[in-house]
């Protein structure tokens, strides 16, 4: 634990001497959280027209009275509280493709830089190696994505309807920022880990990491479209299907790290 | 202390190292020498547990490295790998605390602090790493190898593209390893580096194509030598010479080289008969090959790996014996 403890630090550090590697990461972020304050505040200011006139989120209204938490809303309260919800998904986005940049670079970023094998040279161990990398890279993302929410929260706390903010704090809303997020985040790394320690090139490895990004902007578009609502129940079995996967490919990683290989192949 | 026995390193269908066997004991400083792609590299490597060997053993005070034991006795191993390998926006500090923690060094600032003030660089303590010039790469890495006072230090290529001076004051280094007691191998291609340090050599050739002292292999190839100066043309005395029975002489301009058997007795005799032959004789000492002499010869003698070595022991007394 010691060792994992000490490149930790190592990629910790490195990324503070080097911060512009989140700089994509933070202004992905930016950009989403933008977004649903466009649509949901801004747009209506300016055109002067509430969202709650629409007959387009008639059932954001109709779902939020049911609701107990959020039926006091006004509908415009509802019809906002239901934006701003949907593109919470988005919020978790954001650092995924951030930290894959990391994570894509942890083996072979080491490997070009030549400093993998005095790094390998050590009693470190394939699980600590990994682990180390893994966590280097999650550490950042989940503080950006924690961030980003509280940023998010602040916004809709002074600039939406009153008691709005109050959909923000739902189990729902929380588990997506603080459990799906990081699994999530932490099923992107691996993978990307993985593909790192067995590809040549950096890119390679953050492209097919990326894949974990698919399923979810599938989700966020269901979601907007109104196909998929997602329940505490919905909410708890993807939580258990990333942890299942997680630990998949945390097996898969050290499984497939093979150490003899990117030594003597690896140009 | 560490040793190899009969490692045999394939990659597929290319043999990498074949059949090599030596000893490394401590404050010794055991020089592996070869050309490109004769399998030092892959040796360091086995040696440093960081590759299996296809068959052979590698074992560090009769413990045999296996997959299941390398990660500690890596920890009793310091590797200085061809590319110094720092991280380069790390600071040398940050550098050398990082591996002192991954090796369990106790007291690690502390540590760290006396490994820079002994390499002389505790006034770059600060500096990343990308900010050193090669030589002082090389000097980071080098403390970086040795911080968890490793029993056995293995070390590829270290002088490799560094200016003399640098060179110089990391042979001192090296130097400074033997009398700490330390157990040394150096892989390099620098002979002049191993002529100053070594106590060993070896000669790889994907096989272990010789292994001694140098001055004992220099004796096997090379027999006692002198040199003879002489004012004038020296190719006219050397049937002079040859004439006492002594084979094996080449002259050039005003000198003549000649392989003696027994030279307290012979080099009177060849004096004498040069003087009587009206020779001008302004020097005569004895000639000793340089490593680089020894070195072609040997090559020279196993162009494929696989020659015989006629004058040339396999292994020194410390050492297992080759197989041919």
């Amino acid at each position: 634990m010691k060792r994992l403890q000490a490149l930790l630090a190592k990629e910790l550090m490195d990324l503070r001497a080097n911060p512009g590697l989140f700089v994509p990461a933070v202004l992905t972020g930016l950009l989403s959280l933008m977004l649903p304050f466009f649509v949901a505040v801004f747009v209506p200011w300016l055109t002067g027209e509430r969202l709650s006139d629409s007959s387009d989120f008639t059932l954001a209204i109709e779902l939020y009275r049911t609701e107990f938490s959020t039926a006091p809303l006004s509908p415009e309260g509802a019809v906002q509280g239901w934006i701003f919800q949907q593109f919470l998904v988005l919020l978790v986005l954001a650092p995924i493709a951030g930290a894959m940049s990391v994570a894509a670079y942890t083996v072979i970023g080491e490997k070009q830089a030549r400093t993998l094998e005095p790094l390998l040279a050590t009693p470190l161990s394939t699980v600590e190696l990994l682990g180390a990398k893994v966590l280097g890279a999650l550490i950042p993302a989940a503080a950006l994505t924690f961030g980003s929410f509280g940023l998010y929260f602040s916004g809709v706390l002074f600039l939406a309807e009153p008691q709005v903010y109050q959909v923000l704090l739902t189990a729902r809303a929380l588990s997506i920022v603080f459990v799906l997020g990081p699994l999530a985040t932490l099923a992107a790394l691996q993978l990307a880990v993985c593909v790192s320690s067995r590809v040549n090139d950096a890119r390679s490895a953050q492209q097919i990491g990326a894949l974990i990004i698919l399923p979810l902007s599938g989700l966020l578009v269901a979601q907007l479209m109104g196909r998929v609502q997602l329940t505490p129940a919905w909410l708890t079995v993807a939580a258990v299907i990333l942890l299942l996967v997680n630990i998949g490919l945390m097996r898969t990683a050290v499984v497939i790290f093979d150490r003899e290989s990117i030594l003597t192949r690896w140009k | 202390m560490l040793s190899a026995n009969n490692l045999t390193r394939r990659f597929g269908d290319r043999v990498a190292v074949e059949n090599a066997s030596l000893t490394v004991e401590p404050g010794q400083i055991f020089a592996l020498l070869g050309p490109n792609g004769a399998g030092k590299t892959t040796t360091l490597r086995m040696l440093a547990g960081l590759i299996q060997p296809s068959s052979g053993s590698v074992t560090m005070d009769g413990e045999a490295i296996l997959r299941h034991s390398a990660a500690r006795i890596r920890g009793r191993i310091g590797l200085l790998t061809e590319a110094p390998g720092l991280w380069d926006r790390l600071t040398v500090r940050q550098n050398l605390t990082v591996y002192a923690r991954l090796y369990g060094v106790p007291h690690v600032e502390r540590s760290v602090t006396d490994t820079m003030r002994l390499f002389g660089i505790e006034d770059r303590a600060s500096q990343p790493a990308a900010q050193l010039s090669k030589g002082l790469k090389q000097r980071v890495a080098l403390a970086r190898a040795l911080v968890h006072k490793p029993d056995v230090v293995l070390l590829d290529e270290p002088t490799s593209g560094l200016d003399p001076e640098s060179a110089r004051d990391v042979r001192e280094l090296i130097l400074g390893l033997r009398s700490e007691g330390r157990a040394v191998l150096l892989s390099t291609h620098n002979l002049d580096e191993v002529e100053r340090v070594a106590d060993r050599v070896a000669v790889l050739r994907t096989r272990m194509i010789a292994l001694d002292t140098p001055a004992a292999l220099r004796a096997r190839l090379f027999g006692s030598r002198i040199r003879i100066t002489l004012a004038g043309d020296a190719a006219t005395f050397v049937p002079h010479i040859e004439g006492a029975g002594i084979s094996g002489t080449s002259s050039d301009q005003g000198m003549i080289l000649a392989s003696v058997d027994n030279p307290s007795l012979r080099t009177p005799q060849i004096v004498r008969r040069l003087v009587a032959a009206g020779a001008d004789i302004l020097s005569v000492v004895p000639d000793q090959p340089t490593l680089e002499e020894v070195y072609l010869r040997l090559l020279e003698t196993h162009q494929d790996g696989h020659g015989p070595a006629p004058a040339v022991r396999r292994a020194g007394p410390q050492d297992p014996p080759q197989h041919s």
